[in-house]
């Protein structure tokens, strides 16, 4: 017969433990979240000077970029007169170029194949189909670069360029292969297996009752599905959407091996060649330039980049998190990956 | 085009539906379609193919244990032993500090969770940390990692701390790989049904008791999957490698001591060594970044099967 | 038993942990040129085979990085290749051996010799295609390849041949020595400007005669070939590491180190 006396004590003994326990584990988390938001702070610190001395004109354009950092790196030496002027347009224009080109191409893509992967496809390809979806989405980007570099480059730069085009532009840039084309594409193949994952794993969640219940009343296959069960993914397609534009916008070393090491900002109004233009983006340029990390205004610079990285990447997630709120009432399907 | 069969109830006469009853539109729909995903099976089964033929050409058995060497031709320079290595170590040293720090996270996440606020900024801190490119992490560890205080993790000579090191990289890794452990076992948790808990209460067991004792044992297939798809992660990753590993051929350990040195030393990993023999690395041999990617496949795919393994234990845990 | 098992354990670690590091080891941490890494990868290596206590840590990240590496106090010493200016206040700067910037093309084009002035205009964007260059068999258009603003052989190259002025925009920006070797190698159209290190026989380049002189090593001994350069040391003013000093002092004039120079490529200037 156990005494009230030593359940109480057992008792008050587990609810020390788990104080204990809570306030550890607070704590642990504590430090993870300061650890965190100290690193925005650290990288917004180092960033400061470089977008005090530019303002808002660090976005715009003026100058060639590439002789813009050249100054800055060598002013480095001088210990007076840093300079930090700096004009990110053309980076931050192929930045937008890329990830905008190769999000819209794989969105389309990425919706139509889940739709067929999930609903349309033999089942024996279905079968095949989803392991070398997920297959592709976990290849490391270095190995999509390498094929990139190794195959479409060359294709591009021997097949698809012709001389005239070259001796047009010459000497303003040189097209050798290193193109816009080749970094949209690129990219492309690798987000559009994360998308795709994501979309069919939201679509497949579509209740079957629903769509069952609009066959019944004799809506052909294709409209029920493109209406109810793509509508009702919502929250799945906006949440493989984001992710895959963090994951575009990232990119470093993939996209510093296929696009060019040229700060040049492609123009649309070139026609044909436009797609053939080298350019850099933000992300590249970080990692084309971590050598000259040495000269105090370089730093800074690097730093403003990597904050406009930062930035754009949380007001990603928040973008995600208010598009999906208005989604609620379709819970069922989709949450967030 | 396909015939698609209508779900019919139980006795009916079943009408199979052909698609040429429908509006154009929907056609178009239909084959775009079936285009895309035939499209994208030829590309996907293309790249695949394309770096298994051109691995298999170039991997031969004694590239994976000679290690890398400067030279002018391929045949003088080596394999990639040290890479494999750089890779392995630099898996462990990050899941050694993103498993403890992820579980006890997931654990606090799903169990305590007070006061709300601080678990909200928690969850939005993880989900911001998911997002973050990771050549910002990379920039971010160059600034931790060249402070004097933490020179005992890298190398210092005549007061100047090197900075790049296996830990430097190993502990920026952790927190790539830190989201996908914490979302995973915290699913995992919260998928066990409440009465398990309640279970445990009655018989008098504290809450932390119940998670050390009961919790994270039964959702040991979700703390599997989430540290396998860590490493997944972990071993992909380019950018922080070049930034904070030092980008020397073979492992230089630092010092005598045997362990300590190696990883405060520098080395590489199979993906920088793919990124620095590539037409736009440093040493150019287009063979070798073959072999070193198709190695790194391999390792990706078995991971990927082991995924697949423990998530569909973990779905198939049943609680009555 | 167990317990007498498991501090034999710990014991053991902790004192395979703290085995003291060999007696007077330093690492001496440089940086720069990567055009003349290739040397300093021999005599690294010959130099730790004559000081077994002495290991070497080099990052080349192009000679302009090395030297504000110096100055940020990254580095303890750094190699360039190119003449100190007034903006690298704060080193002492030394001539360690003579080395040479080559011109070169692809083996498919016929050209042999090139003018200061006609090298000038090709890199400066005012000569476009291979038809300006007298000798070449080709038409089309000259695809430049060059190096980023952190090398020293592109600082180098400005102040010999440019006189001063950038380079074009269309100069394709290889990020270290042997990439523009690598570059010039796959494309017919190229030509670059590459240190006598990765332009030798291995290469698979042509080295191209500026002005009629090869680009050699005697040609660059008696100092006639236009293009000729001293690999530099950079030290920081204060209290440079005495290892390193001795280190480059050995470079200099040892007649070891000479020999190492002359086989590895580059051309011995001070060593007996």
């Amino acid at each position: 017969m156990v005494s009230q006396d030593d359940t109480f004590v057992e008792a008050s003994r587990g609810i020390d433990d788990d104080r204990r326990a809570e306030l550890t584990l607070g704590a642990l988390v504590c430090l993870v979240v300061l650890l965190l938001l100290g690193m925005v702070a650290f990288v917004l610190r180092e960033a400061w000077p470089s977008f005090a001395h530019n303002g808002l004109a660090w976005f715009g354009p003026g100058g060639s970029v590439d002789n813009q950092i050249q100054a800055i790196f060598t002013s480095g030496d001088l210990r007076e007169a840093a300079q930090y002027t700096f004009h990110a347009w053309p980076i931050v224009w192929s930045t937008i170029l890329t990830t905008t080109g190769a999000v819209v191409i794989a969105f389309v893509s990425a919706l139509f194949v889940a739709v067929f992967i999930v609903e349309f496809a033999p089942d024996w390809l279905k079968r095949v189909l989803e392991p070398v979806v997920r297959l592709l989405a976990s290849v490391p980007s270095v190995i999509y670069g390498l094929v990139g570099v190794l195959v479409v480059v060359p294709f591009i730069g021997n097949h698809l360029v012709t001389q005239g085009e070259k001796a047009s532009v010459t000497p303003v840039i040189q097209l050798s292969g290193y193109s816009l084309l080749a970094a949209v594409l690129i990219l492309t193949v690798t987000i559009a297996p994360i998308m795709i994952a994501i979309f069919a794993e939201g679509l497949r969640s579509v209740p079957r009752g629903w769509i069952e219940g609009s066959l019944a009343l004799g809506v052909n296959r294709w409209r029920t599905y493109w209406k109810i069960a793509v509508r009702t993914a919502r929250p799945a397609l906006v949440a493989g959407t984001v992710l895959a534009v963090a994951r575009a916008l990232g990119e470093a070393v993939m996209l510093s091996m296929v696009s060019g090491s040229v700060g040049f900002a492609p123009n649309p109004a070139d026609g044909l060649i436009f797609l053939f233009e080298p350019s850099r983006g933000l992300a590249a340029t970080i990692i084309r330039n971590t050598e000259e990390l040495s000269s105090p205004p370089m730093k800074h610079t690097l730093y403003a980049i990597a904050a406009v990285l930062l930035f754009s990447s949380a007001m990603l997630s928040l973008i995600g998190w208010a598009a999906k709120r208005p989604m609620k009432r379709y819970l069922v399907a989709g949450g967030s990956p | 085009m396909s015939a698609v069969g209508a779900p019919a109830s139980p006795g009916a006469v079943r009408r199979s539906e052909s698609s040429s009853s429908w509006r154009l539109s929907d056609r178009i729909g239909l084959g775009f379609a079936w285009l895309l995903g035939l499209l994208f099976c030829a590309v996907a089964v293309s790249i695949v193919i394309y770096l298994l033929i051109q691995g298999v050409r170039y991997v031969r058995p004694s590239l994976l244990v000679t290690s890398p060497s400067a030279g002018y031709t391929q045949s003088e320079t080596g394999g990639f032993l040290d890479p494999m290595i750089g890779t392995l170590i630099v898996a462990l040293l990050a899941m050694a500090i993103a498993m403890p720090v992820g579980i006890a996270t997931a654990v606090w996440l799903s169990e305590f969770a007070r006061p709300a606020g601080l678990a909200r900024v928690a969850e939005s801190t993880v989900e911001m940390l998911a997002g973050t490119p990771s050549i910002v992490l990379a920039l971010f560890g160059t600034i931790i990692f060249e402070s004097p205080a933490l020179g005992f993790l890298s190398q210092t000579s005549g007061g100047i701390v090197f900075g790049r090191s296996f830990f430097a990289a190993g502990a920026m890794l952790s927190l790539v790989a830190l989201p996908l452990v914490v979302s995973t076992v915290r699913e995992g948790l919260q998928a066990i049904p409440t009465h398990v808990r309640e279970a445990s209460y009655a018989v008098g067991k504290s809450k932390i008791a119940t998670t050390r004792r009961v919790l994270l044992p039964a959702a040991r297939p979700s703390v599997i999957t989430g540290a396998m798809l860590g490493v997944g992660r972990v071993i992909g990753d380019t950018a922080i490698i070049v930034v904070l590993l030092g980008a020397t051929l073979n492992l230089e350990g630092v010092g005598g001591v045997p362990l300590l040195g190696t990883l405060r030393g520098t080395g590489s990993t199979l993906t920088s060594y793919i990124y620095d023999n590539a037409p736009t690395g440093d040493y150019n041999q287009p063979n070798k970044a073959y072999a070193a990617a198709f190695v790194l496949l391999v390792i990706v795919l078995a991971l990927n099967a082991g995924v697949d393994v423990f998530a569909r234990r973990a779905k198939e845990l049943r609680w009555g | 038993m167990k317990r007498v098992s498991r501090l034999a354990a710990t014991a053991v670690t902790i004192a395979s942990l703290a085995i003291p590091a060999s007696a007077g080891a330093v690492t001496l941490f440089g940086s720069g040129s990567s055009a003349a890494y290739p040397y300093f990868q021999e005599l690294f290596r010959v130099y730790h085979q004559l000081h077994h206590n002495v290991k070497f840590k080099y990052i080349p990240d192009g000679g302009n990085a090395g030297v504000q590496d110096v100055q940020a106090g990254r580095s303890e010493f750094a190699i360039q290749t190119r003449l100190p200016l007034p903006s690298d206040a704060g080193t002492t700067w030394d001539k360690l051996f003579l080395d040479g910037m080559c011109i070169a093309v692809n083996r498919s084009n016929s050209a042999s010799d090139i003018s200061l002035s006609n090298l000038a205009n090709v890199f400066l964007g005012i000569d476009t295609s291979w038809s300006q260059v007298p000798g070449s068999n080709l038409t089309t258009t000259i695809d430049p390849v060059g190096r980023n603003s952190s090398a020293g052989s592109y600082t180098f190259f400005q102040t010999s041949v440019l006189n001063g002025k950038t380079q074009s925009s269309n100069v394709f920006q290889a990020q270290s020595d042997g990439l523009v070797a690598v570059a010039v190698n796959r494309d017919p159209n190229a030509i670059g400007y590459v240190g006598l290190s990765q332009s030798g026989s291995g290469s698979g380049v042509k080295k191209l005669d500026v002005n009629g002189l090869a680009c050699d090593a005697a040609n660059i001994r008696n100092e006639s070939y236009p293009l000729f350069r001293y690999i530099w040391s950079v030290l920081p003013n204060n209290h440079p590491s005495v290892a390193v000093e001795r280190f480059l002092d050995w470079v200099r004039t040892s007649k070891v180190a000479g020999r190492v120079i002359g086989l590895a490529g580059a051309v011995p200037a001070f060593n007996k």
